[in-house]
Formats: C-alpha cells, sequence, structure tokens
C-alpha cells in the first residue's frame, strides 16, 4: 500500500511563531512598602497577552517558585579565580539538585476564566483557591496570612529599546525576512557593538528607512553577512551613531500578569534569618494527550532536559505539561542563553554557566572597545582594541582572563537609597547574578536591581553596566549601574543620538497601590468581557 | 465556538488569513515573508481540505513566487513538500538543490531522508531518520521513525514512538495529535486489532473534531469489519465534503460487496474520470489507485500492468513492486510476479498485507512451499486477513 503517511501530510512545515501565552515575559520582585501587617514581598510574573489582555489561556500553567535563605557571601570577595568561580557552580549545582523544597505557586484558568490558584510546600502546608480574574484579591490563607492578588490584564511595564539591543548584536530576525530554514541566520557574525560600524549597511541606521526594525523589515540579502571594516563610523562632526535610540519600543503593549502580594512570614518560618528570597517562573502548557482527557501512554523515556532532575518530582499535574518558557533574570535568555530552547532550564542554569562565562566575553569584545571609544572604562579586557571585534571561544580557559572582571566585580550602587537600613550588605556580582537564573530579593534593600527587581528599574541599561569598570570614575565617583541612565554622561559623550540607551521610565506610570502595574490598553477591536 | 468543529475552525482561521496575505501578498515591491506566508496558508488549506485540485493554485502561486523572488529557501522548501506530497521524487530532489544549503537544514533533511524511504532502501532511511530524532526529537521525526518501523514490521517499536511523538505535542497542536492517533489505529488495524484501532480512531476525532480524514479511517476500518451498512454511511458522508476520487472507488467497493452493482459502477465511473484526468494533466500522484483500480473494481491486467510500470519509475519501493506484483499474477504471469514480490519482500518490508500477497503469488507460481510459509505467517500476524478490506491510500 502507498500509504505516504509522512507527518508533512498534516505538519506546519514552518513553526508558525506567533505570540504565545507561554511567553513569558518579566518577574520582578521586590520589598513592598506596605509594612502594615509585617514584611510582604512583591512578586509579578508578566506574559504574553493570548490570546487578549485580561483573557488568559485555559491550557497554560504558570508556576511561580521561591526558595528562601541566608544572606551569603560566596566566594569571598577577594577571590576571583576560574576554580572559585566553578566551584561557586558545584555549590549551585547541588543546592538546585538536592532536596531543594521549593515552595510553588501555581495558576491556571478554566474555560470561564476563573483562576484556580495553588501553594504548595509553603510552611503552612498546600491549598488552593478558586478566584475571579482581571480583580484585586485578598486571599487568607489557612494561616491566617493575607495575600493580595491580580491575575490578568495589565500594562507591559517593561521599557526598552529592544531593537537597539538587537541592533547591536547584528539580529538579523529584527532587521530582516530570515527564512525560517535558516538557522543559523540569527545573530550575524558581525562584532556586537554600542556604536554603529562603518560600511555595516547590514545594520547601520538608514534615515531614509527610520522604521527599519521597529516593524518594517527588507527581505535578506544574499550572503556572506559578514563585516570586512576596521572603525567605528563617525559623522562629519566626528561623532559616533548610537546603535540605541532611547525610544521605548514596547509603548502601548500589554500583558496579562500574576501579581502577588505576600507577607513574608507565609514564605519561609524563619524571616528574621533568611533575607533572600529566590524567585523564578515557569510556563507549561497542556499536552496534546491530556487535552482529551484520557489516561495517556506514558512514554518509557525520561524527558528532556537531563538525567538529573528526578521524574518523581514532577508530580501528576505536571506531567499533563509540558515546560516551555522560564523566567529569573532579565536578560538571561536574550543576553546570555541567545534564546535557545534547550537552554530553557530556569533556576537549574548552573550548567551553562561555562557558557555564560564564554559568552560575556564574547559579548565584551563588542561592548568593551565601544565603551572604551566613548572614552569610558571598560570591565572588559579587549587589548586595546580601537573597534569592537566579533571572537568567540570554544573553551572557558581561554575566555576567563578577559572577562574576569566583568564576572567578579561587585556591581556600584549610584547612591545608598537600596540599602535604607544601611547595613553591611555586600554589593552583587555579575556571576552570581545570573547563576542560578533566579530573582533574588534581598528583603532588607528596596529590591532595585539587582538586589531584586522593582518596576521602574531600567534593567536593560544596568545589564550593559556590567561592562563598565567599576573602579574607573566619572566626575569623582565611582562608575555605577545608573551610570549609563545618567544624560549628562551622554551630553559629553562624541555620540548622536545623545541619550540613554533605553527609556527612562515607562509609557504608563506605576501606580504606588496594587496592583502597581497600570491598566491595560485598550485593544482595537476587543472589548473586554470581565468588568 | 459556535458549535462549529475544530476542522471548521482551523478552515475558517486558514480563509481569514489568507483574505488578510492576499493584498500584501500581491503587493509591489514583493515580501518575501508576506509572500511565503501566504502561500503556505494556501498549501495548509489544500493540505486540510484534501481536495489535491486544490494544490494546482498552490503550486502556480508557488511557481510565481520563486520567479519573482528567486529561490528563497522557505519557497522552495515549500516546494519539495508539494512535490514530495504528488509523489514527484525527481523534483523533490530537484527543489532541494534550488536553494543553496536548503538539503542540509532540519527540514532538507527530513525530505531527503523521506525520498531514501520512498525509494524503499528502508535500512539507510532507518539510519537517517535515527540520526534525525538524535538531533532533533520532534514529534514528526519520532513519527517517520514510527512509520518505518511499523514498514518492517516492528510493531511494538513502531508504537512506542507514536506515543513518543504524541508526548511532544502540546494542546495547540490537536491535529497533529489526531493524525498520530490515526497512525496507530492504522497500525492496530493492519494487523486485525479491530477494538484497539477503533479506540485510537475515537481519541482522534475527540482530539480534533469534524476531521474528514478521521471519518474516512472509521469507514476503512468498519468495513473491514464488515460493517459495510455503516461504513457506506460515512463514506457518502465524507464525499459531499471531500469528493476524493479513493473515496469514491472505496464506496463502489463497499457497494459491489452489498450486491449494489449499479451503485457500484457509478462510484467507479467517478474515480475513474478523475485519476485518469489528473494522469492525462501529467500528475503522477494516482498512479497506484489506477493499479488497484485495473485489479480489482474494473479488471483490465494490460491496464494494470502499465500503471503499475509508471508507478515504479516514479517510485520503487515496496509498495509499487508489490502492486506490480499483484497485476502480474492476476495477468497469469506467475514467474514475474513472484520474481516481483520476492523483490518487494527483499527491502525488508514486513506487513501483513504484503505476506498475504506474497503467499497468494508463490501458491500459484508453485512448487516451493513459500506460498503456504507466507499465507501461514500472514494469518499469525493478522487472524482478519480474509475480511474485506478497502484500499488505503493517502496523499
Amino acid at each position: 500500500m502507498a500509504d505516504h503517511n509522512d507527518p508533512n501530510a498534516v505538519n506546519s512545515i514552518f513553526s508558525d511563531i506567533d505570540a504565545s501565552a507561554a511567553d513569558l515575559y518579566d518577574l520582578f520582585g521586590f520589598p513592598s512598602s506596605d509594612t502594615s501587617d509585617g514584611e510582604k514581598v512583591v512578586i509579578a510574573l508578566t506574559f504574553a497577552a493570548v490570546p487578549h489582555a485580561g483573557t488568559l489561556d485555559p491550557d497554560m500553567i504558570y508556576r511561580i517558585q521561591m526558595t528562601a535563605e541566608p544572606r551569603v557571601v560566596h566566594p569571598p570577595a577577594n577571590e576571583q579565580s576560574l576554580d572559585s568561580f566553578l566551584k561557586y557552580v558545584e555549590a549551585v549545582k547541588d543546592k538546585y539538585t538536592g532536596a531543594l523544597h521549593a515552595s510553588e505557586i501555581r495558576m491556571h484558568v478554566d474555560e470561564s476564566q476563573r483562576a484556580t490558584v495553588e501553594f504548595f510546600n509553603f510552611p503552612e502546608g498546600s491549598f488552593s483557591v478558586v478566584v475571579d480574574t482581571n480583580k484585586v484579591l485578598n486571599l487568607d490563607t489557612p494561616g491566617k496570612n493575607r495575600i493580595t492578588a491580580y491575575i490578568g490584564g495589565r500594562d507591559d511595564a517593561f521599557f526598552n529599546d529592544l531593537p537597539g539591543f538587537f541592533r547591536s548584536i547584528n539580529y538579523a530576525p529584527q532587521f530582516y525576512h530570515v527564512p525560517h530554514t535558516m538557522t543559523e541566520a540569527r545573530e550575524l557574525p558581525i562584532p556586537k557593538t554600542l556604536l554603529e560600524l562603518e560600511g555595516n549597511d547590514l545594520f547601520n541606521y538608514d534615515p531614509a528607512l527610520p522604521e527599519w526594525g521597529r516593524g518594517y523589515k527588507k527581505n535578506l540579502p544574499p550572503g556572506p553577512w559578514t563585516w570586512k571594516g576596521d572603525k567605528f563610523r563617525k559623522d562629519e562632526n566626528g561623532n559616533f551613531r548610537f546603535v540605541y535610540s532611547g525610544v521605548d519600543a514596547q509603548a502601548g503593549k500589554n500583558v496579562n500578569a500574576i501579581i502577588l502580594e505576600i507577607p513574608v512570614k507565609f514564605i519561609n518560618p524563619a524571616p528574621d534569618k533568611n533575607r533572600i528570597i529566590n524567585v523564578w517562573g515557569e510556563s507549561w502548557v497542556l499536552k496534546a494527550a491530556n487535552k482529551i482527557e484520557t489516561i495517556p501512554d506514558h512514554p518509557l523515556w525520561l524527558e528532556h532536559p537531563f538525567a538529573f532532575l528526578d521524574p518523581r518530582s514532577k508530580d501528576d499535574e505536571l506531567q499533563k505539561y509540558k515546560l516551555v518558557d522560564t523566567d529569573g533574570q532579565p536578560f538571561a535568555d536574550a543576553a546570555l542563553s541567545e534564546r535557545e530552547d534547550n537552554r530553557q532550564l530556569g533556576a537549574n542554569n548552573f550548567f551553562l554557566a561555562p557558557h555564560f562565562v564564554k559568552r560575556l566575553a564574547h559579548l565584551g569584545w563588542g561592548f568593551g572597545p565601544s565603551i572604551s571609544a566613548l572614552g569610558l572604562k571598560t570591565s572588559f579586557d579587549h587589548d586595546n582594541s580601537p573597534v569592537s571585534v566579533h571572537k568567540t571561544y570554544s573553551t572557558v580557559l581561554a575566555a576567563f582572563p578577559r572577562v574576569k572582571k566583568t564576572l567578579f566585580q561587585p556591581l556600584n550602587m549610584p547612591d545608598n537609597s537600596w540599602n535604607p537600613k544601611g547595613l553591611n550588605i555586600a554589593l552583587r556580582r555579575p556571576f552570581e547574578i545570573f547563576v542560578p537564573n533566579v530573582c533574588a530579593i534581598d528583603m532588607d534593600t528596596t529590591g532595585t536591581w539587582p538586589f531584586g527587581r522593582r518596576l521602574e528599574d531600567q534593567v536593560a541599561t544596568r545589564f550593559l553596566s556590567m561592562f563598565l569598570d567599576m573602579e574607573a570614575e566619572f566626575k569623582g565617583k565611582k562608575y555605577h549601574l545608573e551610570l549609563l541612565n545618567d544624560q549628562s554622561l551622554w551630553d559629553a559623550a562624541p555620540i548622536v543620538p545623545r541619550t540613554p540607551p533605553n527609556p527612562l521610565k515607562n509609557d504608563k506610570d506605576f501606580s504606588d497601590k496594587f496592583p502597581y502595574l497600570a491598566e491595560p490598553h485598550p485593544e482595537p477591536g476587543y472589548k473586554p468581557t470581565y468588568k | 465556538m459556535n458549535g462549529l468543529t475544530d476542522f471548521q475552525i482551523e478552515m475558517r482561521a486558514f480563509e481569514l488569513d489568507l483574505e488578510d496575505l492576499r493584498p500584501p501578498a500581491l503587493a509591489h515591491p514583493m515580501s518575501a515573508d508576506h509572500v511565503t506566508k501566504y502561500v503556505y496558508r494556501l498549501y495548509q488549506r489544500a493540505a486540510l481540505d484534501g481536495n489535491l485540485e486544490l494544490f494546482q493554485e498552490v503550486e502556480a502561486e508557488l511557481d510565481g513566487a520563486i520567479a519573482r523572488l528567486g529561490p528563497a529557501p522557505d519557497l522552495c522548501l515549500l516546494k519539495a513538500n508539494l512535490d514530495f506530497k504528488l509523489h514527484r521524487v525527481a523534483e523533490t530532489r530537484r527543489d532541494l538543490e534550488m536553494s543553496s544549503g536548503l538539503a542540509e537544514t532540519s527540514q532538507g533533511r527530513a525530505i531527503s531522508a523521506d525520498i531514501v524511504f520512498q525509494e524503499g532502501d528502508y535500512k539507510e532511511a532507518g539510519k537517517l531518520y535515527t540520526e534525525l530524532v538524535e538531533k532533533e526529537r520532534t514529534w514528526d521525526n519520532l513519527a517517520r521513525l514510527a512509520h518505518l518501523c511499523a514498514r518492517i514490521g516492528d510493531v511494538a517499536a513502531a508504537d512506542q514512538l507514536y506515543v513518543e511523538a504524541e508526548d511532544e505535542l502540546t494542546a495547540k497542536e490537536m491535529r497533529s495529535f489526531a493524525w498520530v492517533e490515526l497512525q496507530r489505529g492504522l497500525l492496530h488495524s493492519a494487523y486485525g486489532r479491530f477494538p484497539q484501532a477503533h479506540e485510537h480512531y475515537d481519541r482522534a476525532n475527540r482530539g480534533y473534531s469534524g476531521y474528514w480524514l478521521v471519518e474516512e479511517h472509521i469507514a476503512n476500518l468498519l468495513a473491514a469489519e464488515h460493517k459495510l451498512e455503516q461504513a457506506a454511511t460515512i463514506y457518502r458522508n465524507v464525499l459531499q465534503r471531500v469528493p476524493k476520487p479513493e473515496i469514491q472507488q472505496a464506496l463502489g467497493d463497499i457497494y459491489r460487496h452489498m450486491g449494489k452493482q449499479r451503485e457500484a459502477e457509478e462510484c467507479f465511473q467517478k474515480a475513474l474520470a478523475v485519476y485518469l484526468r489528473s494522469a492525462e494533466r501529467g500528475e503522477v500522484h494516482y498512479y497506484h489507485h489506477l493499479v488497484d483500480f485495473y485489479c480489482d473494481a474494473h479488471r483490465d491486467t494490460e491496464q494494470a500492468l502499465m500503471w503499475a510500470r509508471q508507478d515504479i519509475e516514479v517510485r520503487n519501493n515496496s509498495s509499487t513492486q508489490a502492486a506490480m506484483a499483484r497485476a502480474l499474477h492476476l495477468a497469469g504471469r506467475h514467474d514475474a510476479a513472484r520474481q516481483m514480490i520476492d523483490r518487494a519482500l527483499s527491502s525488508g518490508a514486513r506487513e501483513p498485507g504484503l505476506f498475504l500477497q506474497a503467499g497468494k503469488i508463490h501458491s500459484a507460481a508453485g512448487g516451493n512451499g513459500m506460498g503456504e510459509h507466507y499465507l501461514k505467517l500472514a494469518a499469525e500476524l493478522n487472524p482478519h486477513h480474509s475480511a474485506f478490506h478497502v484500499h488505503h491510500h493517502h496523499h
């Protein structure tokens, strides 16, 4: 019989990459200013507003996991060796693959948009509630703690020049129609850079096409897609051209969100001792077999990712779902994990640590010379290269010396406002921010990044600041995480446009009241059914 | 959604997409992205609809897009899929070469492996499919390997791989899930395990409702169980929506078995007209159906042999060889039939239907006891092998 039972008979030839409710956006976490009934922490997980802002997808489960632990400094601040880094990674691995005892808040909606919120492994135990969406709710736990919750549509709290970031990494799909089959045509083999490269016509700003990369894409020209130049681009006035524009590409966009304000004593029984609350988010989508509510056959094989994830740890409900996305630190995906699906490992990203070192070194060869060209000091050792370089590493050993300072330098804060109690809290270092990939909220701080993440933090610019040399000075003050947000820096720089790379604030003001994120923008042609 | 089936909802979504995509796709200057999406949607609609004549429109648009935009990889991949679907193996190979590097992409390698399978080299196809799965454990790569295992008689491995394929699918891919369930059902049906086949077809239907392909499989199964009236009802219902000639022929077979010769003949004439019109246009995808037609519906062994020869020229594998062997057998050319069926068996294919065929042919050719051997094997694998069996081909 000529049964052409080829799956392509019905398959999607190209994975139709539409926005998906599984696409997690941001994870915010910070101490609440409302301490009326004891300390509280605010956690907000945002994700794609699919099918609409305020209407959630019943095929999804969202998880917010958390642990609480004491503040620890390891390795000691003066150790900056590859060996100490690897020991740190090993310790993280032991913690996250051992008896982690993470608590979990799990949410899904039914067809009528009622949300089931389940609480697992909290000191009070495990319990669940069913609540309305798109309303501020007070949930009283069995132990008489009060959690304030909002599940539904909000304005996207992320404000960012994402096209600018993609221009800095020469990311073709933002600017070109890249065929689905061309998986190699993503970050093109052109130096990463903050300043345009002379002759890099594949990405340099074209005043005749201002919307290029901001909605408009060109057809991808034939290769090779390389750059043969040797200098940064300068205009007739001797100014560099910034790859960033400072324009908010996220303005006017909505998200769906799970926003919670939780008493710290609900999360851990020793809140005085365990001052760090680690949070990470996950999205899971229902498996096809479980959509039809039968007991499906189970494959013998263990699921990806790796054998040390104990399959017994996946409970009966989760067995019916497939992990799609994870969220912890901003830019852990985009900047460091390069968005590959098999790197969606969330908190368990410790064995990606060697990749992070190599990746950071690769970025450093691009951003470092850009920073130097502007007359600033960089934490990356680029041998005084006059221009950005495209360089990749196959071994951590080769990459590490270049990026050592970038990895290990404590990140200065602009002032002491982050530490309102004036405690002896060590500044955070990049290696411990991104491994593990969690939002580590320090309850003795304001929770501003990297001590958490507040809504108003311009994290994209702070991420770039990791490549500044924190021992250098600007106007008599040590470099710090907010330096690149300082307009006066750009006013004095030989660059156009003279602007911080990313917008300084969100298009909509945040509220000082729960749920803190602004109301969603109206969607043309859609009338929400909720009030 | 308003009482619509999943199939109707998806077809409607395709139509709406096409309305939106049509104007930008035809605009000048042409955006590769829009054109690709537009032609792809046309392809998906045609594939889901089941009407092979819709592919003429797809082909025209695709060729036009390639002429205007050049051999863009996505367009060439789409063309390769289209040609493969229509049994044009040589053209499929050429399509993959049209765009530099396309054959080395994961999708290109998958189609290349499919070509090897269609050419009957199951050992090599198995190696390629295994490599594909090791590199990218997608549901469709797993399903490819499963199909190969089914072809060579490793039924347990085939079903296990289908289960794994399903495990990769999410609630956003229910049509694909239904398709895998159909394959699992077919596997059971081929071995006479009709209740299990029904279970899988039922799951397919619950997973993706209103799909003519599922209904057709159910009708086939009912026919195999000799529930001819029920089968006929479903076939008639499907034909109202999807006038495929092979379904027309299947209904004709059923009518004949019910003693309704006039109705049977009407169906056969309709089916034949479509087959011949297609062949006159130079299309090759109905050759195999024509072989079956002239072996069964309208016995004419010379016609059967002619179409079998042409089909083998297009795709030389155990299926086309077995069809040729049958035509030779019916034409009384028993030695040639035996040689051809042995060739089919030498590929490693092991299926009850093939063994049944081999048994009959060897018995007619006489002498070596192999006829009884294959008949016994066929009966062991499928105790219901003598049941009425509707020809079952899918594009």
